[in-house]
């Protein structure tokens, strides 16, 4: 008998292959399975808390200097009708909401569908322009891409809020935090201006990720700037919770992309090693992913 | 591509750009431009025949006459004729019009008359008179009365002459003839009386017979002209039509008829076999000499002799509106008023009927006011709109773009040796800056003020002009021909001459105190002077008592001044140019008795034959007054006369800030250009985009509305764009400027305000625009008529903000919940953890079992 070099015992034994109708294949049929669920939902999560919170950073930086240089030129938006008389795109920005006491600094996008607020903060088109005369409705998500509304509920009666928009700069005052059932407070009249924040709330265990009840906060102030025009009526989607069905085509043709990365994936590796064929399919795949929960997010509340 | 096709291709390429760049060095032709569009010409022909009575043959010419217009005549609008074919002129006069013209033999003869002459022989309308020479104009009573020994006037002895026209008083009832006329028995006369318009028969005969506008000596030029034929048969002549507003006598007017008779003078015909000397005299001036007396056969004094008046050519005039017809319109409104810039003058003048008579518009009425004021008028809420060319601080203003027109440079200046008047001239920037800063002394009265004994005493002496324009006048010089009669009030036009100055660095250099090369300098009293201004200042005050001049030693006042001059408006300007009246006041009256003291007066008008005299005028009133213009320097070495296509090239380097400003054209930018007209302003409508009443919203709109459509039509009827203005059109290099008419218009209407003008401070932290929004107090709040274009909703018009985000209006709050926002994440969270774990867990119990 030769000398054998022991060798440490691995983990993994020599490999078996699986017999077809054994428990090993349910087994690894369901694992596997249950492996890509939990990347999916954990890709859903880290989009929706993260990545999403990355994707409204970058979208509100972009939209902070598209706004700075509208004032600069004076082209920004008065009303849903620009200086040429066309109608102000949704996601344009309109004005610029400071909160100090949450140090919150946001630009206010146009439109409130749940695309729309994905950027930041969202005016509700029916409304004026927040700072100037009459009432004005900002939405704001409470717990994904960003939230940047999640603690406006916290705010107190004569917290400040202040507003740059193309006409000057607005201070607010709270006046209350209104939920279901609370009076709602009278109209503005003359040069008052009122600004109602909106975004979801929650009570109880992991109240942060369960934003379900709309919250209202009102603020006003005495002397706002201009009037302008508004839009008649805003289409559902754009209302408190509104989902927008729109998107459904283009998730399906994602959705079916994926399916075809998958598939080519399985075909290449067959001829090529793993490495090569990983190294260019994550990218992909984490492109296509990003893609398909962003569209997903449209079939979501907006308030999310 | 091979290598020899590329260098074939490179050296074409090549040759093509040096082709361009030597084309751009062709100077351009200095003329202003003359309008194409006529449809407007008279042209007529005649066999002139001149018979001799001693036997020589006769004189047969075809003399054929062109007038450049003839209908929708304005008030001493010019009408230009050329003609061909006459009798060369012996003896020219320096001095062509009225009774100076008289000192000439064979001119043609140009009057103005009342009537019709239809002479084809139909009939004359009814309500229409038959032109004669008694309606004919002439300024005095030499030019249509003569006497002369019994039987010894030419008159008598021409060969078409009636019997009663060789008698003793030929012409005139003897019982209508005063006694200041002096008719005696010893002489035979020929009495041409005037019958005016209102009926009344002036005799005609002596100086107190005369119609009252009649005036020897008056500033007002006669309009008759006894005009000068060249060798070749060939002339020119600008003929400057009266209406009744100018004399009443003659009363040509929209419902007059009148006509314009051209006598070419031919001689009169003398009866076969009358050999008297007189008679069939040929002229004893020479063709190329000075004017005297001229032999009476083919003296223009007796045009009205029947050999003479026979060969007429008479072109009907037709007057356009007068400017009052909108004062005795009955069925106008209320005037409304637009208060502005001078340069829309003679748009108005053609604009203003088309208002006044159309009851589907307001009444506008064009009132000339300084720019500044008109805009403070404006901004008050007095007027409603004003007419502004520059932009100007104020809030919410929209400027519309309404006219492209500008200023030039006029000049009266005649070629020396009686060789006719100059037609073209260049100046540039710095020449401009000497004239302006009264740089010229004029005369030694003026030499004597420090610091201009090196500068040459006038313009025409100045070598950088001389280099300009060779072959002027150099050895006369006056205080007339050292300055340029400019505007005394504030006006964007002083404020765009000015930076116009102010962008070429050898005029500020000039006006800095650097001498020119040939050494002048610049008055001390404007050196370092900033500019641009919107009024020129008169800085000069140095006193001059010792000139000599009684007038001025006694008045004590600076004597640079008199030499400037300036005054209150452009179209004093023009008619100054258009009388050869410098405005200069260094002339004396007076003798110095109680009752007469000395006092400074103004200098006599030019005479004809040896002008030198500048000024300021708008571009239309140029066109109108058919004054000659400069060609001015943009780029170095590019002199730019006022055309259609130059003026659209500075338009064209126009720059607007942000809507519903100005387009402004930089002088800057206009000397780097080689084909951009300095002149080329644009006037604007502004008026209140917020804060303007109902009433005048859409007064102003319908104004922007009709002249940016109707009254940018060239022509010269009711309601079109009179010459001296660009069109602006959709299409071409003023399409900027009709694109941004709509966007006022709009602007205006709606009443939203216009977006503020970037100031250039830092915005990035919040400061925002300058001054911040004016909380509008008085701002409209109405939402506008338009449908509004929501994403996908049915528009419903007329806007409410909505109390919730829900349709039904409530008191409370309602309960707005949503089970996905409330669940979806905790349920990811949950299965997600739980499939990771057992997926995982799962692939852990493989691998242990040593499955791959």
């Amino acid at each position: 008998m030769t000398a054998v070099i022991e060798r440490p015992v691995r983990l993994r034994a020599a490999a078996r292959e699986i017999a077809p109708g054994s428990p090993d294949e349910t087994l690894s049929i369901v694992s596997s399975a249950l492996i890509v669920v939990f990347l999916v939902c954990g890709w859903m999560l880290l989009q929706l808390l993260v990545l999403g919170g990355a994707a409204e950073s970058r979208s509100q930086h972009l939209l902070f200097s598209e706004y700075r240089s509208e004032l600069a030129q004076a082209t920004a938006p008065t009303g849903q009708l620009d200086y040429e008389g066309d109608p102000v795109k949704p996601g344009a920005p309109v004005a610029l909401l400071t909160i100090p006491s949450l140090d919150t600094e946001q630009v206010v996008v146009n439109g409130t569908a749940p695309e729309d607020l994905l950027a930041g903060p969202g005016l509700m088109r029916s409304t004026v322009i927040p700072g100037q005369q009459g009432i004005s409705v900002v939405f704001g998500r409470a717990s994904t891409y960003g939230a940047p509304f999640r603690s406006i509920a916290t705010l107190e009666p004569g917290d400040e809020i202040d507003v740059q928009n193309a006409e000057g700069s607005v201070v607010y005052r709270v006046t209350d935090v209104r939920r279901a059932g609370d009076d709602i407070p009278a109209a503005p009249t003359g040069t008052e201006g009122r600004l109602t924040l909106v975004t979801a709330e929650s009570a109880g265990h992991l109240a942060a990720l369960r934003p379900r009840d709309v919250v209202y906060v009102d603020a006003t102030a005495e002397k706002a700037t201009g009037t302008g025009v508004v839009v008649a009526a805003v289409p559902s989607s754009e209302l408190p919770m509104g989902r927008d069905t729109s998107g459904l085509p283009t998730l399906a043709l994602l959705l079916g992309l994926l399916v075809a990365l998958v598939f080519g994936v399985g075909v290449a590796r067959r001829h090529f090693r793993g490495v090569l064929v990983w190294s260019f399919a994550t990218p992909a795949a984490l492109a296509l992913a990003w893609e398909v929960t962003e569209q997903v997010m449209r079939l979501l509340p907006n308030l999310m | 591509m091979t290598p020899r096709g590329l260098r074939a291709l490179t050296s074409a390429l090549a040759a093509l750009g040096l082709l361009l760049i030597a084309l751009s060095f062709v100077p351009g032709s200095a003329r202003a431009d003359d309008s194409t569009s006529t449809g407007n010409a008279w042209t007529a022909s005649e066999t002139l025949t001149r018979t001799f009575g001693n036997g020589t043959a006769d004189d047969v010419r075809t003399f054929e006459v062109t007038a450049d217009r003839h209908t929708n005549l304005q008030d001493h609008e010019r009408i230009n004729l050329t003609w061909s074919g006459a009798h060369p002129t012996q003896g020219r006069v320096a001095n062509p019009f009225g009774e100076n013209g008289l000192g000439q033999e064979y001119p043609v003869l140009i009057m103005e008359c009342r009537g019709v002459d239809p002479q084809d022989g139909s009939a004359v309308p009814d309500g229409a008179e038959q032109v004669s020479p008694e309606t004919c104009w002439t300024n005095t009573w030499i030019q249509r009365s003569a006497q002369a020994s019994p039987g010894r006037g030419v008159w008598q002895q021409d060969a078409d002459a009636t019997d009663a026209e060789k008698g003793h008083v030929s012409g005139i009832d003897p019982s209508d003839i005063p006694s200041s006329c002096a008719v005696n028995d010893s002489l035979d006369y020929h009495i041409t009386p005037f019958l005016a318009a209102d009926g009344t028969l002036y005799p005609g005969c002596s100086s107190q017979s005369m119609p009252p506008e009649a005036a020897t000596g008056s500033v007002s030029i006669p309009n008759e002209i006894a005009a000068f034929t060249d060798a070749q048969g060939n002339g020119t002549a600008s003929f400057e039509v009266r209406t009744d507003v100018e004399n009443e006598s003659l009363g040509c007017s929209a419902t007059v008829a009148c006509t314009l008779v051209v006598i070419p003078i031919d001689g009169i015909n003398c009866a076969a076999g009358n050999d008297d000397e007189q008679c069939n005299s040929t002229g004893v001036l020479s063709a190329s000499g000075q004017s005297g007396t001229p032999a009476p056969s083919v003296a223009p004094g007796y045009w009205w002799s029947p050999s003479n008046w026979s060969r007429r050519i008479s072109i009907p005039l037709a007057f356009a509106e007068p400017p009052s017809v909108c004062s005795l319109s009955t069925t106008a409104g209320t005037p409304v008023p637009f208060y502005g810039s001078e340069l829309m003058s003679q748009a108005a003048l053609q604009w203003t009927p088309a208002y006044c008579l159309n009851p589907d518009r307001f009444n506008w009425q064009d009132n000339v006011m300084a720019d500044d004021a008109a805009f403070e008028l404006m901004s008050n809420g007095q007027a409603a709109a004003a007419l502004v060319s520059g932009a100007r601080d104020g809030e919410n203003v929209g400027y519309a773009p309404t006219a492209v027109t500008g200023w030039a440079i006029a000049f009266d200046i005649d070629k020396p040796n009686n060789a006719g008047q100059q037609m073209s001239l260049k100046l540039d920037a710095r020449l401009l800056a000497k004239l302006l800063t009264e740089s010229y002394p004029g005369t030694i009265l003026g030499k004597a003020r420090p610091g201009l004994q090196n500068n040459p005493f006038s313009l025409n002496l100045d070598p950088e002009f001389q280099k300009l324009n060779p072959g002027l006048d150099k050895t006369h010089f006056g205080d007339v021909q050292a300055t340029l009669l400019s505007l005394s009030t504030s006006s964007d036009v002083i404020s765009q001459i000015s930076s116009y100055i102010a962008t070429d660095p050898a005029a500020m250099a000039f006006v800095n105190g650097k001498p020119d090369p040939w050494g002048m300098k610049v008055n001390p009293a404007y050196r370092g002077m900033t500019l641009p201004v919107s009024t020129w200042p008169l800085l000069d005050t140095w006193v001059n008592d010792k000139t000599g001049n009684p007038c001025i030693d006694q008045n004590h006042s600076a004597y640079m001044p008199l030499l400037a001059s300036p005054v209150s408006s452009f179209r004093l300007i023009a008619t100054d140019m258009l009388y050869n009246w410098p405005n200069v006041t260094t002339g004396c009256s007076g003798n110095g008795a109680n009752d007469t003291p000395y006092q400074l007066a103004r200098v006599q008008p030019l005479g004809v034959g040896n002008r030198f005299m500048l000024g300021v005028v708008t571009l239309a009133d140029a066109r109108r007054y058919g004054l000659t213009v400069a060609s001015l320097e943009a780029s170095p070495g590019h002199y730019v006369a006022p055309t259609d296509a130059s003026m659209a090239a500075a338009v064209k380097l126009g720059k607007q800030v942000s809507p519903q400003q100005p387009f402004t054209i930089s002088e800057a930018d206009i000397h780097k250009s080689p084909t951009a007209y300095p002149g080329t302003m644009i006037v604007y409508t502004a008026a209140k985009t917020k804060g303007l009443d109902a009433e005048d919203v859409k007064h102003v709109t319908q104004f922007i509305k009709v002249s940016s459509t109707e009254g940018q039509q060239p022509g010269r009827g009711n309601g079109q764009l009179p010459a001296g203005y660009v069109p602006i059109t959709p299409t071409g290099a003023t399409a900027a400027l009709y694109k941004s008419d709509q966007v006022v218009m709009k602007a205006i209407a709606r009443q939203s305000g216009t977006p503020l003008p970037p100031s250039g401070g830092d915005p990035g932290d919040g400061g925002g625009s300058p001054g911040g929004g004016t909380p509008g107090g008085t701002g409209s709040t109405t939402p506008p008529d338009t449908p509004l274009p929501p994403a996908d909703a049915t528009p419903s018009g007329g806007a409410t903000p909505t109390q919730t985000a829900t349709d039904v209006p409530v008191v409370k709050t309602a309960a707005v919940t949503s089970a996905t926002g409330g669940g979806l994440m905790v349920v990811l969270l949950v299965v997600g953890i739980a499939a990771g774990l057992v997926g995982v867990g799962g692939r852990i119990v493989l691998m242990t079992r040593g499955v791959k």
